[in-house]
């Protein structure tokens, strides 16, 4: 009987925290198999390289949970990042620049979130026309050229608060903020009921338009914070940074257990997927493998991460299928 | 509402094209259309690699400004956007157009290989640019020899670098031209002669500063001994440079990249990096302009040539400094 009980909370542990399994076996391979992997510093940087990619991963997480996704977010990154960068070589002043990146990329995602709400238009169009004219914008802006010579602006990237280095601080309070918005606030229950169901989400009496243009508001201000972390950490304004982080974002959200078909996903597991990605990527290149190879291998931990998260979730769903049968006979 | 977006759209293209036809990716004073002197004004189209990538667009500014002191020539920039199907389209486009003369700086050489070829065959001057595309018949070419800018860098390293070194390699995108070559290069003239140097990590960092950077973090935390960089581009030196740039186990590195931008000008003035060889966008687009105008007016019929590719380190960097501040890319 016990046994039974102790194989129930298993199987129950395993199926609703999958995602948390893979990471730790992760965890354990990669430090068995290269002395280095497992040293503060290492994690740290880890830590420090996923940063951006995650917090864009945040945003993506709320959009994607009500039913829409920002393929917009590495081109309005740079946009945000160039102008704040412009703005601080001009103005010195750290304050402005960090708000410049924050409203250029807020104003990006309102005609994101315009286009979706009051156009119709299918958020997968919206903001690829969106990722093609930010960046345009970004190259304009700067004539194609990088900008260098940004003085203290690098504090906001490279510098550190209490021993943290500042891009974990920032990945960690967004974090908070949004899984403090998707599980306690009326806005997070919205998220997920439009995601469930929109057309129930609408007759409940949600304001569908409002909550989606809300969700885009959020993702902007994520975005203008990575621009900032992003420029600060390369020492420059780059017109062509963040070439295909939303794809990356993309991943470490669907990795973390986000569902595509929208009302599932939670912080806290884009979190995770973040770092499934950061470990594999840290570890190959630790034990040297070859470059080619990386990718290969990368894509199919990507693939069998996620079947691995769906296959443990069906398996749980079908039990409880099971036992409530069980209950009614 | 409809309409109103409709106008606002057929507006913005009709505002876009108008900016087409002025000066594009051009914002200096002073850049208006040169004046014409009676004599024949030369339509030339210049079809760029992508104006999104930093060097193709110092390069197409550069070839705009130079244009802008021969008064029997009109440039015309085209972006590629480093897609082969769109660089043949414009290509034909142009040719199409009847321009005088058509340089192209190709995304993949062999992709433009026929379209280059229609355009000899359909009478028009054709130039081909960083990278050249070799071996056409009736075309000329300016370029830049990766091989050697590598070279220069490979040669001194050979004395610099202390014996059983460890060092790190950040390559550039597999299967580019200028990549390839510059690796080949650092195989040949540096790591062929010295085999008691070890390559602790060796990572494609596809030109770029982030992607370094994220490499050198991890090699730091497996190797407490590299001894030099050695990159394929200062951007990637850059990126390298800068995660360690606190770190008193390093502070001893040398590090090699290839372009003499800015921002690796600056580092080599520092003392943080040790050498780079110059790819001058001027000396490129003088050169190209040079070439066209002579083409053009009859003077020769063919020229295929390379700029130099001086190296640069402490001992001369100042002069390389005051040709950046000259073009404005340091204050």
């Amino acid at each position: 009987m016990k046994t039974s009980n102790m194989n129930k909370i298993w199987s129950d542990i395993k199926s609703k925290y999958s995602i948390f399994l893979v990471l730790a076996v992760l965890f354990i391979i990669c430090s068995v198999v290269n002395e280095n992997f497992l040293s503060v510093n290492n994690l740290s940087n880890i830590s420090r390289q996923i940063s951006v990619v995650t917090i864009l991963a945040f945003g993506q997480t709320i959009l994607i949970i009500s039913g829409m996704l920002d393929l917009s977010s590495g081109s309005v990154l740079a946009l945000a990042g160039v102008l704040s960068v412009s703005v601080y070589t001009m103005t010195e002043s750290l304050l402005l620049a960090f708000l410049v990146a924050i409203i250029a990329s807020v104003v990006c995602n309102i005609i994101n979130g315009l286009m979706v709400t009051k156009y119709k238009t299918p958020p997968f169009i919206a903001t690829l026309a969106m990722m093609t004219m930010a960046r345009g914008a970004a190259l304009l802006y700067t004539n194609g050229q990088n900008i260098y010579q940004i003085g203290d602006y690098v504090k906001f990237g490279q510098g550190s608060i209490l021993g943290i280095p500042t891009p974990i601080v920032f990945m960690a309070i967004i974090l908070l903020v949004t899984w403090y918005i998707l599980k306690h606030t009326v806005l997070g229950r919205s998220v997920y009921a439009i995601g469930g169901n929109e057309e129930a989400a609408n007759a409940s009496g949600i304001n569908v338009n409002k909550i989606k243009m809300k969700a885009f508001i959020i993702n902007g201000i994520f975005v203008g914070i990575a621009g900032v972390i992003f420029m600060s950490r390369v020492n420059g304004g780059m017109p062509n940074g963040a070439i295909g982080f939303e794809f990356h974002a993309l991943t470490a959200a669907v990795i973390g257990g986000t569902s595509f078909t929208g009302g599932i996903g939670t912080a806290i597991g884009t979190l995770a997927g973040a770092f499934i990605v950061g470990f594999l990527d840290n570890i190959m290149v630790l034990t040297r493998v070859n470059s080619y190879l990386q990718q290969i291998i990368r894509g199919a931990i990507i693939a069998l991460a996620v079947i691995y998260d769906i296959w443990a979730k069906t398996k749980r769903t079908k039990r409880k299928l099971g036992n409530i049968e069980a209950k009614s006979k | 509402m409809k309409k109103w977006l409709a106008v606002f759209l057929v507006a913005t293209l009709i505002m876009s094209m108008l900016a087409g036809c002025t000066s594009p990716a051009t914002n200096e004073e002073g850049t208006g259309e040169p004046e014409e002197s009676g004599d024949k004004v030369y339509r030339v189209a210049y079809v760029a690699r992508a104006q999104a990538d930093s060097f193709a667009a110092w390069l197409a500014n550069a070839v705009k400004e130079e244009a802008d002191k021969y008064d029997n020539i009109v440039v015309d920039i085209f972006d590629g956007q480093a897609s082969d199907s769109t660089q043949n389209a414009l290509i034909e486009n142009a040719i199409t157009s009847k321009y005088d003369a058509i340089i192209i700086q190709p995304n993949n050489g062999e992709a433009q290989r026929p379209y280059a070829e229609k355009a000899v065959a359909a009478g028009i001057i054709t130039i081909t640019t960083n990278a050249r595309i070799d071996g056409i018949q009736g075309a000329s070419s300016v370029d830049a020899d990766p091989y050697e800018q590598a070279k220069v860098n490979a040669v001194v390293a050979l004395e610099q670098i202390p014996q059983n070194a460890n060092v790190v390699v950040l390559k550039g995108p597999p299967g580019n031209f200028h990549a390839d070559a510059r690796r080949d290069s650092w195989q040949k003239e540096f790591f062929d002669k010295r085999p008691d140097v070890k390559i602790v990590g060796e990572e494609i960092a596809n030109w770029n500063k982030d992607e370094a950077m994220n490499y050198m973090e991890t090699w730091v935390q497996a190797n407490s001994k590299i001894d030099a960089i050695i990159a394929m581009n200062d951007n990637m030196a850059a990126g390298a440079l800068e995660v360690i740039k606190d770190d008193s186990r390093f502070s001893e590195i040398l590090a090699y990249g290839v372009d003499g931008t800015a921002e690796a000008v600056l580092l080599i003035e520092e003392g943080v990096m040790t050498s780079t060889s110059l790819q001058s966008a001027y000396a490129l687009a003088s050169a190209l302009l040079d070439t066209s105008n002579k083409l053009l007016t009859g003077v020769e019929t063919q020229i295929d040539i390379d700029i130099d590719c001086p190296l640069i380190n402490k001992d001369n960097v100042t002069e390389y400094i005051e040709m950046h501040k000259r073009a404005g890319a340091i204050r």
